[in-house]
């Protein structure tokens, strides 16, 4: 089968990527180039008494070896700027980059980055979230209050940023809650975890007169092209990031990294310099680790199973640096609410400092920890007032019309049609061996409405290109925009060819980040190809001698409303415009606007309390639990998205199948470990076990289609993150019923599962 | 340095390298083919997953030297010039591909595992395909893919 040939597939970037074709950072060779090697501190938190790069500097074929003394002094970082490219006075965790070096082959980089003298003097670790938080712990930043940061969060020694989310007020919530039937209070703990795509990332700059190009493995280049011109002191035009193929992300490519360091190298080297990261430095030196979490939920009940009430208390593990983690207390807030009606809700969260690797966007930040702690306590909730676990949620979970936990009226959802779908799906409520239970949960997720921009064009032969800034990171959101653009003009996505990941050519997006790419470039791209439309149909009505009105854009030609053969091709009318006015549209459409919520009462506000076009599912996990082992086996998971109008159903389904794994990886086997010393313990992937094929279980998918308003096109929501959300819930509260208690840690390793099967043992033999 | 021939894909290469140099290496940089991708060089992930002989093997973890003289398959060796192997075109056509980092040594390991059982059960497959880690996928349109190619291909 010729690859023209093959039967309509949407994604334009397949071919590449199934054949070897396609190149990914890695991939890249220039002339001349030299590779980087990043010597980090080793050590959790020291303040520096030396670093002497001398000797690295004599080593024959090292070109350049850099350190804080060789780039702008400044602090850089979103909201609260706390870190520099290199260590300077202070290192704060152990992936921390001291030194960098560029030489003429990787064992010469790797021999002057292991030459680079470094002197310290040991400090105390802040290691764990409460102690962090006690008075007179340790500071991670001593001088934090010097800080220049933007807007109003509070801030105290080691919380980073604080917000809470109230409805009500907190004398209402206690008033409440001291009035409610019945109280269950409990804490939930999750450890950190890792995004891990399988591409390390990797970093090639070159440059040309005053002006860089760097080949990135970014998920968002905007964003990487802006943390250059910050910390190189550069305009904007003098910096073009270029991202070919990108291997995965998951939220750990978003930011910027290491781009300023490798384009320092190559200024100061005067060749191209490439880093390529093994996958231990992919594990231990990205600001994007997922955070830890410490979460603390008193619900009060009413005796009809209604919620009364709950109070909250959040520690989120900022780790050593604040990346793009200043809103997640607030996200985080919003998740251990939960989607149901409360009349009366508050929760303190905060951003906490540690010693540990700088927490970041991972795929839906907070949420699967935050829906963990919530629903887990949900099916405690309704195990206390004796109801079962979905009539519950059927009870208090939020629908179209409803009320939630920051008093947003929410217009058409399908949340509980989700929960309908979903237990429907597994089966729910039939019998089962006594090892294995079906464990329900529901979650939610924000879509993200911003600026970005596409250009779409027909050229002369009517074959069409979409420029466009959106970023591509396996999910097909870019790949999509192929059947918008193809919708609007009546031609076919294979007539279009995209050019992305280029911030030297495309307008400017977000990027591969909060599910926000189909949502807000779809909108540029239907924009654009809108403007097209226009001049097509003025064409065609001049010459089929009609009115533009009763053209019609379809199957490849114009014509006339009621008499298909009264046409014209496109490619006709691309040959004619090409004379004169080009097909040439453009798109950045005004984004749909955040909801207002009157008198909401939430401190240190991050814009993250009122959400747009929240997306909404139901997990439904059937488990089965080897007792004698603690070992866990998910047999089989349904799903239920209300993600609005589903415009490319493969991609869709690709989508939800890889949150749910990454999902089951994180309820089970994925969690950050670290030593005394403040080091991580697990750093490589034969310790930190992503989910295999032989642990994958069937997944099956329904999407509850509503088409949004104030959202995508065609009523699109977003959909990456969503299913990452409450898969490791549903796995927890099916783990619960088997076990008879929750597993209140996450990971929910088979130790821990074990550990609490015996507790239970132990508790029955008490009473019995 | 080691002078070695290596054939790859069917076409010979002379190459001068390090006898220490693993064979993913020097698929990527001496023969210049690309495709084989690095996701652990620690034997972990399958992402570097060539042929040799027909047996799948992580390229990460064999020295290149040990190569020389049996027949390596790469990506870039299965499609019959502009024709996909039944492999590349399901893989495509049914969903299998997202950021395509894992593709090509999960394409590798499915054909082997096709040449030696043509008609794989589904726990075969998964069992099969278990030294391949994919981050993008939750591995169902993969094993609807092999699936299929299976019945193609027979
Ligand atoms: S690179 Fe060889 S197994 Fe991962
Ligand atoms: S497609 Fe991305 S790792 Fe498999």
């Amino acid at each position: 089968m010729a690859i023209t040939d093959t039967p309509r597939f949407v994604r334009a970037d397949g071919p590449d990527k199934v054949t070897g074709s396609g190149r990914y950072v890695a991939d890249l060779t220039l002339t001349g180039m030299l590779t980087a090697k990043l010597r980090y501190a080793g050590i959790a938190h020291a303040r520096i008494i030396k670093i002497d790069v001398s000797a690295a500097k004599a080593i024959p074929g090292v070109f350049s070896v850099l350190t804080a003394d060789d780039v702008p002094d400044l602090r850089y970082s979103p909201v609260v700027p706390d870190r520099h490219l290199f260590a300077k006075d202070t290192v704060r965790f152990e992936g921390e980059v001291i030194a960098a070096v560029a030489a003429i082959n990787a064992e010469v980089a790797q021999q002057a980055a292991d030459a680079v003298v470094f002197e310290y003097e040991e400090l105390p670790i802040v290691a764990d979230l409460e102690a962090a938080l006690a008075p007179g712990a340790p500071l991670v930043h001593e001088d934090w209050e010097s800080y220049d940061v933007t807007g109003d969060t509070p801030r105290d020694r080691n919380v980073a940023t604080f917000s809470s989310i109230t409805k009500g007020t907190k004398e209402g919530v206690d008033a409440a809650l001291a009035a409610a039937d019945i109280v269950v209070k409990q804490r939930y703990v999750a450890d950190g975890s890792h995004a891990a795509p399988i591409e390390p990332r990797g970093v090639v700059a070159q440059w040309e007169g005053n002006k860089v190009t760097i080949w990135t493995s970014t998920q968002v280049p905007f964003d990487a092209r802006n943390g250059v011109c910050e910390t190189l002191q550069m305009p904007s035009n003098r910096v073009r990031i270029i991202v070919p193929h990108l291997g995965g992300g998951f939220g750990g490519k978003c930011g910027f990294h290491f781009e300023a360091h490798i384009a320092a190298l190559a200024k100061a080297s005067k060749r191209p310099v490439k880093l390529v990261f093994s996958r231990e430095e992919e594990f231990l030196a990205p600001d994007r680790r997922r955070e830890s979490m410490i979460i603390d939920l008193e619900t009060g009940l009413n005796a009809d199973g209604t919620i009364a009430a709950r109070r909250g208390w959040v520690a989120v593990e900022n780790g050593a640096y604040t990346a793009d983690s200043a809103f997640f207390p607030q996200l985080a807030a919003m998740h251990v609410a939960g989607p149901y009606k409360i009349p009366f809700v508050h929760i303190d969260s905060s951003l906490v400092y540690t010693n540990h690797q700088p927490s970041g966007s991972v795929r839906a930040p907070t949420a699967p920890q935050g829906c963990w702690a919530c629903e887990t306590h949900t099916d405690e909730l309704a195990k206390a007032v004796g109801m079962d676990s979905v009539a519950f949620r059927k009870l208090n979970a939020i629908d179209t019309g409803d009320e939630g936990v920051v008093g947003q009226v929410y217009g058409e959802i399908g949340l509980q049609q989700c929960l309908d779908t979903a237990t429907e799906m597994a089966g729910y409520g039939q019998d089962l061996p006594d090892d294995e239970a079906i464990g329900v949960a529901l979650g939610w997720w924000p879509s993200f409405p911003g600026a970005s921009g596409a250009f779409v064009r027909l050229d002369a032969d009517g074959a069409g290109q979409i420029v466009t800034g959106a970023q591509e990171c396996g999910t097909g959101a870019v790949m999509t925009l192929r059947q918008l653009a193809a919708d609007e003009l009546g031609m076919d996505p294979e007539d279009f060819e995209i050019i992305y990941q280029d911030t030297g050519v495309a307008p400017y997006d977000t990027g591969a980040t909060g599910s926000q790419t189909l949502l807000n470039n779809g909108r540029a791209v239907v924009a654009a190809s809108e403007q097209i439309a226009e001049q097509l149909k003025d064409h065609a009505a001049n010459m089929l001698e009609a009115a533009a009105g009763d053209i019609v854009l379809a199957n490849g030609t114009a014509h006339v409303a009621g008499s298909p053969d009264k046409s014209v091709s496109i490619a006709e009318l691309a040959e004619v415009a090409a004379g004169g006015q080009m097909l040439i549209g453009k798109g950045s459409p005004v984004p749909p606007e955040y909801p207002e919520i009157p008198g909401m009462n939430c401190v240190g506000d991050q814009g993250v309390a009122a959400w747009a076009a929240p997306q909404f599912s139901c997990h439904a996990v059937r488990v089965r639990l080897d007792r004698d082992t603690g070992v866990a086996r998910v047999l089989a998971i349904a799903c239920a998205h209300d993600s609005g109008t589903i415009i490319n159903e493969i991609a869709a389904h690709g989508q939800v199948e890889g949150g749910v794994l990454m999902g089951i990886g994180q309820a089970l086997t994925e969690g950050t470990v670290y030593g005394e010393d403040g080091r991580q313990q697990n750093p490589a992937l034969l310790e930190y076990k992503l989910q295999t094929f032989a642990d994958a279980p069937p997944i099956s998918t329904a999407f509850i289609q509503i088409a949004t308003a104030e959202a995508g096109p065609r009523g699109a929501k977003g959909l990456a993150e969503a299913p990452n959300v409450p898969t490791a819930a549903a796995i927890s509260n099916a783990l619960a019923k088997i076990v008879g208690q929750p597993i209140r840690q996450l990971p929910m390793t088979a130790e821990r599962v074990w550990e609490a099967t015996l507790s239970i043992a132990d508790d029955s033999g008490e009473t019995a | 340095m080691h002078h070695m021939n290596l054939d790859v894909n069917g076409m010979s290469y002379p190459i001068t390298a390090d006898a220490s140099r693993n064979l993913l290496s020097v698929l990527r940089n001496e023969v210049g083919l690309t495709g084989t991708k690095e996701g652990c060089d620690d034997c972990e992930c399958g992402a570097c997953m060539v042929l040799l002989d027909g047996q799948p093997v992580n390229s990460c973890s064999y020295l290149a030297a040990q190569a020389e003289g049996r027949a390596v398959t790469t990506i870039e060796g299965l499609a019959d010039g502009d024709d996909l192997h039944p492999l590349q075109a399901k893989m495509l056509e049914l969903g299998g591909v997202q950021c395509g980092f894992c593709t090509p040594g999960m394409i590798m390991s499915a054909k082997a595992l096709l040449d030696r059982n043509p008609e794989p059960s589904e726990e075969e497959i998964r069992i099969g395909l278990s030294g391949n880690l994919c981050r993008c996928t939750g591995y169902a349109k993969i094993l609807a893919a092999v699936g299929e190619a299976a019945v193609e291909i027979r």
